[in-house]
């Protein structure tokens, strides 16, 4: 909540995104999407919150999801580091985008033709494929990345990326998430009570999906993996801390805490983080 | 709840000259507690006047009506301050539970309409989420006394004890207000009822919830008729809820109801029974430059008023006010920016979640001036006539009695002059929502979430 005479650093980036918005076609890509990945997150985390005991509201209900539906059909900003092939026209997505939106893309709206990441077709060398890795990893960092190629090469000698997940996890890692996630996402339909049955698996996924990539996030060693120290690094580096700080706050009073850690600051060990996994995709 | 009640006495001869930044407003009256810690019981949901603007009712989250009446005495004096006091209290509206849904069924007030005075008693509506109640207010100063059918002690004596029979006489009595409930409408809403509206045959009312709106005779609770259904065969192609309804003031087969996705349509209930076929869409086109993820969110009509005129009709959505001319369906004739220095706020309103809040708006008896609703207690009034218009704060702490509201400027960078306030300084959990305008006089209501406030304009 704004407080009488506080000023939010996350308000502040979001006023010059919000304000280079106005015309989105001359934006930064890069603020431009931020303030797609920070809407698109919010919503996630509105749409799974429920305020109490009494019905949730429909109408509100209506205008989140539209607003995740004006996102998605908004084509992310052809913005990459050098070496990866772009595609072509609005349909596809970079493939730092795809973590997110192919949730997205699949359950919200299966009658658009299904993009598999190109991940094996696309990258071509090995600072890509290191992008992609990390990317995986956690997609808030695939934004960092973009910023510096500087900040990408060091990224390619980071130790932790090493550790990530294989390299296709991405369709196994829904299928799985979705199943061990069934039982939550049930209790979303009943708590919804009309909401379609596709949306809700949706948001529950995603938005599980998404607060451990933040997670995550916050675990990569920023000051040392990302030493280039430039502004822009530091900046974002900045805004989405923030962002993780509201995303547990909002995450400590979601879903159930079996899946989640709660209340814990977020430096996680990437064992725990396994461990989380395990119990999300594997038991 | 209701522990305290400020009543300010005004004093109108030192009222100082009117300098730049005095607006013509002042405070009168401020009704509740001036604690922070407000209960959520207490919040205030609904405020409406009468028809002939005598009453004042409100509604709280906890489901109470607190009814106000202007002090006829002070009304007819000169220059006199009509005051508002407490004339009847009760609770409208009990928490019920769903258990088919396992859910709670809020208790809050939504809305209140009274209906025209035909006798001496009053007329309203309130209604809830699910239900809507009309409640009759009645006045009893008189009890007639003089029985001869019991003891002392109150017992009935036996009938074979009587030999005379007493006629018995009526005998005044301090005044009690009695509210009782006539009517329940009830188990005709699946989803959250928005709004309710009196017809003006004054024998139906029209109810909204998000996807349908019926048609009641206020004499029948048992029944009721759907005239708008929006609801999709597969509900995973909704896409648009209603958000608000008025029948017109005047005609009788004419009602409107807005919408999430910023259009407005009327319906002419003759032209059939199921009015899914408006008879006319009022919608701007979006301004492709102010585009953004937002953009529906901020064009969702969170209120729609007919003037008194019943020619024109105003819109709230999150950012403007405007007014239509029922002839003309493409554009408002007018359209008035409420704060639009919050349009690069958006992002931030959209995570605290300020970007649903639904402002209500009103107009002026005489149809001159509109009003609406802000944050940080700002209220904003524009005068469609002198093309003007004033931001005005409701606070009992700044701004003395029977003074000039001092009028406010939000800027954008950091205030230069004492009469301006910084975007970033706004206080964005005192917002207030529900306003209504006197019908005759120059006296409004509005609530904080605190506090009831009563503004009187200055006599020239």
């Amino acid at each position: 909540m704004l407080g009488k005479g506080l000023k939010r650093k996350l308000e502040q980036e979001e006023e010059n995104g919000v304000m280079k918005m106005s015309c989105p076609q001359e934006a930064s890509p890069a603020c431009y999407w931020l303030q797609r990945q920070t809407v698109l997150n919010l919503s996630l985390l509105k749409l799974h919150s429920r305020p109490g005991h009494t019905e949730p509201g429909l109408a509100r209900w209506v205008l989140i999801t539209n607003t995740l539906r004006r996102i998605q059909d908004v084509p992310a900003p052809q913005f990459f580091p050098s070496g990866v092939e772009t595609h072509s026209e609005g349909s596809l997505t970079p493939v730092s985008g795809l973590e997110e939106d192919r949730h997205l893309f699949l359950c919200l709206s299966p009658s658009i033709s299904r993009q598999q990441p190109p991940s094996s077709s696309v990258i071509k060398d090995s600072f890509t494929s290191a992008l992609a890795e990390i990317e995986d990893l956690c997609p808030t960092v695939g934004i960092t990345t973009l910023f510096s190629t500087e900040m990408g090469r060091s990224l390619t000698s980071d130790p932790n990326s090493d550790e990530s997940r294989h390299t296709d996890p991405d369709l196994s890692e829904m299928d799985s998430s979705m199943d061990s996630a069934s039982s939550l996402s049930d209790s979303a339909q009943s708590l919804f009570g009309h909401t379609p049955p596709l949306l809700a698996d949706f948001s529950l996924d995603d938005f599980l999906l998404t607060e451990i990539d933040s997670l995550l996030f916050d675990n990569v060693p920023c000051g040392s993996s990302l030493s280039g120290s430039s502004g822009a690094s530091k900046v974002i580096s900045m805004v989405t801390d923030d962002l993780v700080k509201t995303l547990a706050g909002y995450g400590n009073g979601g879903i159930s805490q079996s899946a989640l850690p709660s209340n814990q600051t977020f430096k996680l060990d990437l064992n725990e983080l396994d461990h989380i996994m395990e119990v999300l995709v594997g038991s | 709840m209701w522990s305290l009640c400020w009543t300010y006495s005004l004093n109108l001869s030192s009222v100082p000259g009117d300098g730049e930044g005095q607006s013509r407003w002042c405070l009168s009256q401020v009704k509740g507690a001036i604690d922070d810690d407000v209960a959520e019981a207490d919040i205030i949901s609904a405020v409406e006047f009468s028809h002939s603007g005598e009453l004042l009712a409100t509604g709280d989250r906890g489901g109470r009506i607190v009814i106000f009446q202007q002090e006829q005495e002070s009304k007819n004096l000169p220059q006199g301050r009509a005051e508002y006091n407490v004339y009847s209290t009760f609770q409208s509206h009990e928490p019920e539970f769903d258990y088919l849904k396992s859910l709670e069924i809020e208790e809050k007030i939504n809305k209140i309409r009274w209906l025209p005075q035909k006798n001496a008693a009053h007329f309203l509506l309130s209604t809830n989420d699910k239900t809507v109640k009309l409640w009759k207010i009645s006045e009893r100063d008189k009890r007639p006394e003089g029985y001869n059918l019991k003891e002392e002690d109150g017992r009935y004596r036996h009938p074979s004890s009587l030999t005379t029979l007493r006629v018995p006489v009526f005998q005044p009595m301090d005044l009690m207000v009695e509210a009782s409930p006539r009517r329940v409408y009830a188990n005709a809403h699946t989803y959250h009822i928005n709004s309710i509206s009196v017809n003006s045959d004054n024998e139906t009312y029209l109810s909204a919830d998000d996807l349908r709106i019926n048609l009641w005779h206020l004499d029948f609770t048992d029944r009721s008729f759907n005239i708008v259904d929006i609801k999709p065969a597969n509900m995973e192609e909704l896409t648009e809820v209603i958000t608000a309804s008025e029948f017109h003031p005047l005609q009788c087969n004419t009602f409107v109801y807005g919408s999430s996705k910023g259009s407005v349509r009327l319906c002419d209930m003759r032209a059939s029974a199921l009015c899914d076929q408006h008879s006319k869409l009022f919608e701007e086109p979006e301004d492709p430059s102010t585009r953004s993820f937002f953009s529906e969110i901020i064009s969702s009509i969170s209120d729609v008023k007919f003037s008194h005129s019943g020619r024109y009709m105003m819109t709230r959505d999150y950012l403007t006010l405007k007014i239509w001319d029922l002839h003309m369906e493409s554009r408002p004739v007018e359209t008035y920016q409420v704060h639009g220095y919050l349009r690069s706020k958006l992002c931030s309103l959209y995570e605290n979640d300020c970007i649903f809040d639904k402002f209500e708006c009103c107009w002026r008896g005489d149809d001159s001036e509109v009003m609406t609703g802000s944050y940080n207690n700002f209220f904003r009034m524009f005068d469609r006539d002198a093309q003007r218009d004033v931001t005005l704060e409701a606070s009992w702490e700044n701004g003395s009695p029977g003074c000039s509201l001092k009028t406010w400027r939000v800027c954008a960078g950091s205030r230069r002059k004492r009469s301006e306030i910084g975007v970033d300084c706004l206080d964005f959990s005192r917002k207030i929502l529900y306003t209504s305008w006197h019908p005759q006089d120059s006296i409004v209501a509005l609530a904080t979430v605190n506090n009831l406030y009563i503004f009187q304009e200055k006599p020239n």
